[in-house]
């Protein structure tokens, strides 16, 4: 019986194996998708604890884990220090890296799916610039011109400044290189550069009359890193990333029709303005809250879509979670790097990324030049 | 039934429809002709409801700018001249795209309706393959695939659904133009209704019931393809003179472009 029952187990197991072959033989790319989000999950959550237990003072895996779980008295297990560093150093920098990670990689995806190109990323296409402007004006000018809005939004008027400065470049971007329902790819290119050079030139001016305080908390937050990550920012920018990244999974079918292109998608039954506004807002919301919280950190956005559109394929329902889970996976990642390559200093996080992403855009170019319209 | 009454339509401050009235009755197969920049895709896309346009659109006596487009998309699916698509779908994934609109039905039915799509349009054993890699023809014809699988019943619950296809055939070899032309007629025959923009006209007259002469956003002439092709419509509209004949043992015109008279 024990044989019988190891053999059917094998079977099973191969049969799995055999499926995922005649699937993909056949197009059929779901199950194959639905096994690697799964991995991802196990991967992100082992990357978010090697992340914590990561750095100059040593603390083992067991006792961070009760301590963060509360299943022992935390004051016995962790020293003071190691708590302080444990919970609020390397804990909130490691949840922002996993949300600024997955919006960055969630707004890619919306991004290019809006755009019906695989090229379009907030950061590439200025609409990273328009929401840096936005943090830089509320910085500068902000308690003498918009006063009243800090009463208002309190610690959220950067997120939400961000936000504005982002849908603005978005909702400019997408007019400019999109005439009757089909986007011109070099126009949305172009354009995108034309407006990050605005917005950048803007944002110098604003720099140009800032006085010493503002300059010094507009490089406090221009660096580019989670380095600065607190309790207070999680707070700040978390609800907004979270929002959208809840909101989007409704727009997975409009993104898939959307592909064949306005009209098609319109034909299918898409209500293709609403599909159209939630997404702009969504990617101008996540990409706002990831760079009035951690800077411009670039090509995450780019890189993690196209490599898991290449595993799993474009279909939205399974690339916006695999992509959410695997940009803040990259993100801690790149992030651990950042602060261990040239101890005790740091690495801004973006120079990382930049290095990594920048060679593989160019990949993608050449790859793609023939089929993308260029 | 399709009836679209007096459609106006202007694109970018250009008038390109002067009203159109076009009606397409269940069961018949209704060809628009004409020549090129004569407002057929114009006509057609005012009765997808996908341009602006002055008149009205019914299907089955609703309204269409009164329906949402979930409720239009249930009534009607309609092949566009030509996708390009830049992200690596397979053809299984673009087909069932269609499927996933109406979907209420299990995953088995759908299933078997992907698959039976791909073989009425001769794609079997196509469906593991990406779509950026096919031939223009061959992605025409997945295109029809996914279009059919959102209008799978040409009748239900009582109400013809109509496929409306613009230049079907367009990319096609001889063989498979037949086969589409004779799915849509199938279509038809089995209550839905289609209304087709085609180039070819003796095509259009082996396999139409109705056809629809355009000219210069207008409607020149509309009825059997035996009343519409004939040698003064033929040169009225394409300004050249042309001999329409008719086949040995039947009713069907043709025209040969070496009739042609300069």
């Amino acid at each position: 019986m024990s044989r019988s029952d190891t053999m059917m187990a094998d079977g099973h197991g191969a049969g799995f194996f055999v499926r995922l072959r005649s699937d993909w033989l056949s197009g059929d790319r779901s199950r194959l998708a639905r096994l690697l989000i799964g991995v991802l999950v196990l991967v992100t959550a082992i990357m978010f604890c090697a992340s914590i237990m990561t750095g100059a003072a040593d603390a083992s895996l067991s006792n961070v884990m009760r301590g963060v779980l509360g299943l022992n008295d935390i004051e016995q297990v962790l020293s003071v220090r190691d708590r302080i560093i444990i919970l609020d150093i390397r804990l909130p920098r490691a949840v922002l890296g996993l949300m600024v990670g997955a919006s960055l990689a969630v707004s890619g995806v919306v991004m290019q799916g809006l755009f019906r190109n695989p090229l379009a990323d907030p950061g590439l296409v200025g609409v990273s610039s328009g929401a840096s402007l936005g943090a830089v004006l509320m910085i500068v000018l902000g308690s003498s011109v918009f006063g009243p809005l800090f009463a208002v939004f309190g610690f959220y008027t950067l997120p939400v400044a961000a936000f504005f400065g982002g849908l603005a470049t978005t909702l400019l971007l997408y007019r400019i290189a999109t005439r009757s329902g089909q986007t011109s790819v070099a126009t949305m290119l172009l354009a995108g550069i034309a407006l990050g050079a605005l917005a950048g030139a803007v944002t110098g001016v604003l720099i140009f009359v800032a006085d010493d305080k503002q300059l010094r908390d507009l490089t406090f937050w221009g660096l580019g890193s989670l380095a600065g990550a607190n309790w207070t920012k999680i707070v700040a920018a978390g609800p907004i990333i979270l929002l959208s990244l809840a909101v989007v999974p409704f727009l997975a079918r409009g993104l898939n029709a959307l592909t064949l292109g306005e009209a098609a998608a319109f034909h299918m039954g898409i209500p293709v303005q609403r599909v159209k506004n939630i997404a702009i807002v969504s990617v101008a919301a996540a990409t706002g809250a990831s760079v009035a919280v951690s800077g411009g950190i670039g090509f995450v956005g780019i890189v993690v879509p196209h490599v898991l559109r290449l595993v799993i394929g474009p279909d939205h329902r399974y690339l916006l979670p695999a992509s959410a889970l695997l940009g803040g996976t990259l993100l801690i990642f790149a992030d651990m790097i950042a602060r261990t390559i040239v101890p005790p200093a740091e690495l801004p996080i973006g120079i990382i990324t930049a290095f990594a992403g920048a060679p593989f855009f160019l990949w993608i170019l050449l790859r793609g030049r023939s089929h993308m319209d260029l | 039934m399709i009836s679209a009454s007096n459609l106006s339509v202007r694109l970018s401050d250009k008038p390109v429809l002067h009203g159109v009235s076009v009606e397409a009755r269940a069961g018949e197969l209704t060809a628009i002709v004409g020549p090129n920049g004569s407002g057929k895709t114009t006509t057609l896309k005012a009765i997808a409801g996908e341009v602006a346009y002055d008149g009205t659109v019914r299907i089955n006596g609703h309204d269409i700018a009164a329906l949402k487009p979930w409720e239009l998309a249930l009534k009607r699916a309609v092949l566009p001249q030509s996708t390009v698509i830049s992200f690596p779908f397979t053809v299984r994934e673009i087909v069932r795209m269609g499927l996933s609109i109406g979907g209420t039905a299990g995953a088995a039915q759908t299933d078997r309706i992907a698959q039976e799509a791909l073989e009425a349009v001769d794609l079997t054993g196509f469906s593991g393959r990406f779509y950026q890699e096919l031939s223009g023809g061959e992605q025409q014809r997945v295109q029809m695939a996914r279009v059919l699988c959102q209008i799978w019943e040409p009748v239900t619950s009582g109400e013809p659904s109509f496929l409306l296809l613009d230049e079907p055939v367009s990319s096609l070899d001889i063989r498979h133009q037949l086969t589409i032309m004779r799915l849509a007629r199938d279509f038809c025959s089995r209550g839905g209704g289609v209304i087709a923009i085609m180039h070819d006209l003796n095509l259009t007259a082996m396999f139409a019931d109705r056809m629809i002469m355009m000219k210069t956003g207008r409607v020149h002439a509309a009825g059997s393809p035996q009343e519409v092709m004939t040698d003064e419509i033929m040169e009225a509209v394409f300004g050249c003179a042309m001999r329409v004949n008719v086949t040995p043992h039947g009713t069907v015109p043709f025209v040969l472009p070496h009739t042609a008279a300069h």
